[in-house]
């Protein structure tokens, strides 16, 4: 185009008198001092609080930046054994949690079960008085949904539900209860283990997604950085078996894409070659049952069941055998079968099997840390869950948990909440869950709360966490520890002789230091209380390793069940926790929907990973909308060609699909768990989230799916062309 | 031809106006020129720094320890002012902000862009005084600006001191 001079003078005029628009509003600056000076506050210099991330069950440290009053940063506590100073995204992002707009503010109530007219505030009082009459007069079952709870809220909570003759039950999705059954079938330990990667020279992971959000990433992580590159002689191998490449398999040396829900039947198949070819630690009554149990189903057998040649078992086995230090683990999505608890316990069982139990590299047990009272306490399955919803329950509390969103519309879930006389929920945020509650009474951020969290997993140092505010509270919201103190005081309960949570925290932690650290008197109390909630925590005692005597002998096979036949419903379906998102808790931070998977470049929605060889088949072009049909339902999501994924799977990330929870994630993206079937993990009851089979369909549209590099995508892209050329003669 | 040179002259001396108007605009927003002081409440640091000899850190309590000088809370201001005559209208908002709890937004004078990193607890550690860079307020009811706080100026007294003038002391 030819640019006229009247047509430039004019385009001139436009733009200086556009740039002149934000000139026009004259800023004026001000200074705007404290009325009342803090003793604690300099302007303009930073204050460090040691305080406990609570984004997952790890409770890593950190510390948290505070200028002025306003939390600005959050950090790793160098200090702390677990994390040393390393935080994960999802703990960076906690800051978001804090300012997060659509923050619940003010206690609200629901004028009506029916109609759509929107919540009501009320004040705390009144909210209180409502709850408390509710818990008086109340005639049938009462029961608590929470998510899992540790340290004194934990005991807190179970002694205030046990005095009103009430149930609580922990609820995570994706919890990684079947690893539990599994160390208990296994090992006789009741115990999630302590998986010493650091240590091992090869790594032979079914499906762990140890770097992504499974058990306790970021000492995972660090873990996984000594075991590659801390030793001056030796490089870790690490071997990732599972049908779809995931960011924790892109790290590994090699990937074997197996046939799902056959991870049990390949760890049989090396557990027989290893006992075959090698001289084993067993003793022989044990190694006799070890051969029974893996030596069931042939070698051939097994490689034509798990579609992994036999060479590459018996490869794999032998170098499993041949490693100074071996290490079996197994978890996550490529486990999420039918026959989870028996897959894992053969998984485990090969760590017996070479003798890496209670051993350096292999997998070990410590005394569990102290205020381990909570143990008792049941956690609910989706199963369970199913079968609670059949129970006609009187009052429903329900605080930072969401089953309506995590877990699939084929349980009937949402009786529970139909039904119940009364819902009240304690969460932070408007969910989809909440969101069909009666009555909310918000809690605070845990920025803003006292706590403290018990190490979790089995650990060599036995921690406990603190947790102090760091901000004065934003809005008019109670830490739920308050909340509960109130409602006892309200209902005259006794045992509960402390006003507040934090003196009732501090009578714990008074406890705990006289029995582990010798401090006695209030003196002395009192200097040791201000040490340990500016160092974030109690720890230092090593924990006493557990020996491994009873070894049961591990779970005979079971085969994996789908829902849907092969013929009709031709592939797997493989919903995966988003490594950001987890199972949607993270999708109302935009820091962690923003941020891009880091195999896909995908962000800010939901996709499907497809092989391309199946798209092409279906006539499904890069980034078209995929329609996804199991027997319960359908979604429509955008294909994303994904080489790194087996020809008969299709995976979609979790974490998308909310109704209600905030501006950010409401209706963005879709919830995979909205076609999966009933089927779980028949010992334990967990979700089988992997065990729905489905088929797809072209919808010819084109989808836009957000990619930071959608280059990468593009099959001329040159990294693709380099592998090309190098892989051509 | 004359009227064309005529034109081109024109147009040229417009959008060199243009630029020039929108540049002082920009410039503000980054550096305050000379804000007015027009306060809210009439303080006049002659009075205090001057007359009472009330010494600088007396108030800018953060300027040692941070790299901000702080204003003084209410609760300082009224330090004094608690037991003192209130008849002058500017003490009577004063004490209306204090009973009101609310504090008082005073208009900020020096402001440094953003992409200079400048602390007073430096400064002040290396014996430079507040008079060096803002002037006699103790000899004046208003507080102008002292001097233009450009780069220029600063590296002047950098180089006369033997402070470093590496760009990364001041542009992190």
């Amino acid at each position: 185009m030819k640019l006229k001079r009247r047509t430039f003078i004019k385009a001139l005029g436009l733009a200086a008198a556009g740039s002149f628009l934000p000139g026009c509003e004259r800023e004026v600056h001000h200074l705007v001092p404290y009325v009342l000076p803090d003793d604690e506050i300099v302007p303009g210099v930073a204050d460090w609080y040691a305080s406990t991330c609570r984004e997952c069950q790890a409770g890593c440290g950190v510390v948290v930046r505070v200028m002025e009053g306003r939390a600005k940063k959050i950090e790793g506590n160098s200090e702390h054994p677990l994390n040393q100073g390393k935080l994960c995204a999802k703990g960076q992002a906690a800051l978001q949690g804090l300012y997060n707009p659509d923050r619940i503010r003010e206690p609200l109530r629901r004028p009506e079960r029916e109609g759509r007219r929107p919540f009501e505030p009320l004040a705390w009082e009144e909210a209180l008085t409502q709850l408390t009459e509710r818990l008086r007069k109340v005639q049938g079952p009462v029961i608590m949904i929470s998510r899992p709870l540790s340290g004194t809220l934990a005991e807190l909570v179970s002694t205030f539900m046990r005095a009103i003759d009430g149930e609580l039950y922990f609820y995570e999705p994706g919890a990684d209860l079947p690893l539990r059954a599994a160390s208990r079938a296994a090992f006789g330990m009741d115990a999630w283990p302590h998986i010493d990667l650091a240590g091992s020279d090869y790594v032979l992971s079914f499906g762990a997604p140890f770097l992504e959000g499974w058990l306790s990433p970021v000492s995972l992580g660090i873990a996984y950085g000594q075991m590659r590159q801390g030793r001056p002689l030796t490089r870790g191998r690490f071997v990732q078996v599972e049908p779809r490449l995931s960011l924790t398999g892109a790290s590994a040396d090699r990937w074997i894409p197996i046939r799902p829900g056959t991870a049990g039947l390949l760890a049989m198949g090396i557990g027989q070659i290893l006992l075959a070819e090698r001289p084993s630690a067993l003793p022989e009554t044990q190694r006799r049952t070890y051969e029974r149990i893996y030596g069931d189903i042939p070698l051939d057998r097994i490689a034509a069941l798990t579609d992994i040649p036999r060479e590459e078992l018996v490869r794999t086995a032998r170098e499993f055998g041949s490693a100074g230090a071996p290490l079996a683990i197994g978890g996550g999505a490529a486990c999420a079968h039918t026959n989870a608890t028996e897959s894992l316990a053969a998984i485990q069982g090969l760590n017996v099997v070479t003798g890496r139990i209670g051993r350096p590299g292999g997998l070990r047990f410590y005394e569990p840390a102290l205020f381990s009272g909570t143990q008792s306490i049941p956690w609910l399955t989706e199963r369970s869950l199913g079968e609670l919803a059949q129970r006609a329950l009187s009052v429903v509390l329900l605080y930072d948990s969401n089953p309506l969103h995590t877990a699939p519309p084929s349980i009937p879930l949402r009786r529970l909440f139909e039904q119940a006389d009364f819902v009240a929920s304690f969460s932070p945020f408007m969910d989809d869950s909440t969101s069909a509650a009666d009555l909310i009474l918000p809690d605070h951020s845990p920025l803003e709360s006292w706590g403290d969290h018990v190490q979790p997993t089995s650990f060599p140092t036995a921690i406990v966490s603190l947790s102090q505010p760091v901000v004065t509270p934003l809005y008019d919201t109670r830490a739920v520890g308050d909340t509960f103190l109130s409602l006892a005081h309200r209902l005259g309960l006794s045992g509960f002789p402390r006003e507040t949570f934090h003196a009732f925290l501090q009578d714990r932690w008074r406890r705990l230091l006289s029995e582990q650290a010798g401090t006695h008197g209030e003196e002395a109390f009192a200097a040791a209380w201000a040490h340990h909630v500016q160092q974030g925590g109690w720890w230092g005692r090593p924990g006493r390793e557990l020996t491994v005597t009873a070894a049961p002998p591990p779970l005979p096979h079971v085969p994996a069940t789908f829902d849907g036949d092969d013929q009709n419903w031709p592939l797997y379906f493989h919903p995966y926790p988003s490594p950001s998102l987890g199972q949607g808790r993270g999708a109302n931070l935009p820091w962690l929907q923003e941020l891009p998977d880091a195999l896909t470049s995908a962000m800010w929605g939901t996709w499907a990973e497809i092989n391309p060889h199946t798209a092409q088949a279906h006539g499904i072009r890069q980034g078209d909308i995929v329609r996804i049909v199991s027997r319960y339902g359908s979604i429509e999501v955008p294909a994303l060609y994904y080489p790194a994924i087996r020809p008969d799977v299709i995976a979609v990330p979790m974490g998308q699909g909310h109704q209600e929870y905030g501006r950010y994630a409401s209706r963005r993206g879709v919830n995979p768990q909205s076609i999966l079937a009933p089927l779980f993990d028949h010992r334990t009851g967990v979700l089988a989230s992997a065990a729905t089979r489905v088929r797809i369909e072209a919808t010819g549209r084109p989808g836009r799916p957000v990619l930071l590099e959608p280059s990468a995508l593009d099959p001329g892209h040159e990294l693709l062309t380099i592998g090309k050329a190098r892989s051509s003669p | 031809m004359k009227r064309s040179v005529l034109h081109s002259v024109s147009l040229l001396s417009v959008v060199g106006l243009v630029a020039l108007a929108v540049g002082l605009l920009y410039s503000k927003g980054t550096a305050d020129l000379a804000a007015q002081d027009r306060q809210p409440i009439p303080f006049s640091h002659e009075f205090h720094a001057g007359r009472l000899g009330l010494d600088c850190l007396y108030c800018h309590r953060a300027a040692h320890q941070s790299p901000t000088a702080g204003v003084p809370s209410l609760q300082l201001c009224m330090g004094c002012h608690r037991n003192m005559d209130a008849n002058q209208p500017g003490i009577q908002t004063l004490l209306d902000h204090w009973t009101r709890r609310q504090p008082v937004a005073w208009v900020r004078l020096q402001r440094l862009p953003d992409f200079v990193y400048f602390t007073h607890e430096r400064h002040l550690a290396n014996q430079v005084q507040c008079l060096d860079c803002h002037g006699q307020v103790e000899s004046t009811p208003y507080t102008p600006r002292a001097a233009t706080y450009e780069m220029g100026w600063c590296l002047a007294c950098h180089q006369q001191r033997g402070a470093s003038r590496d760009c990364i002391t001041c542009h992190k």
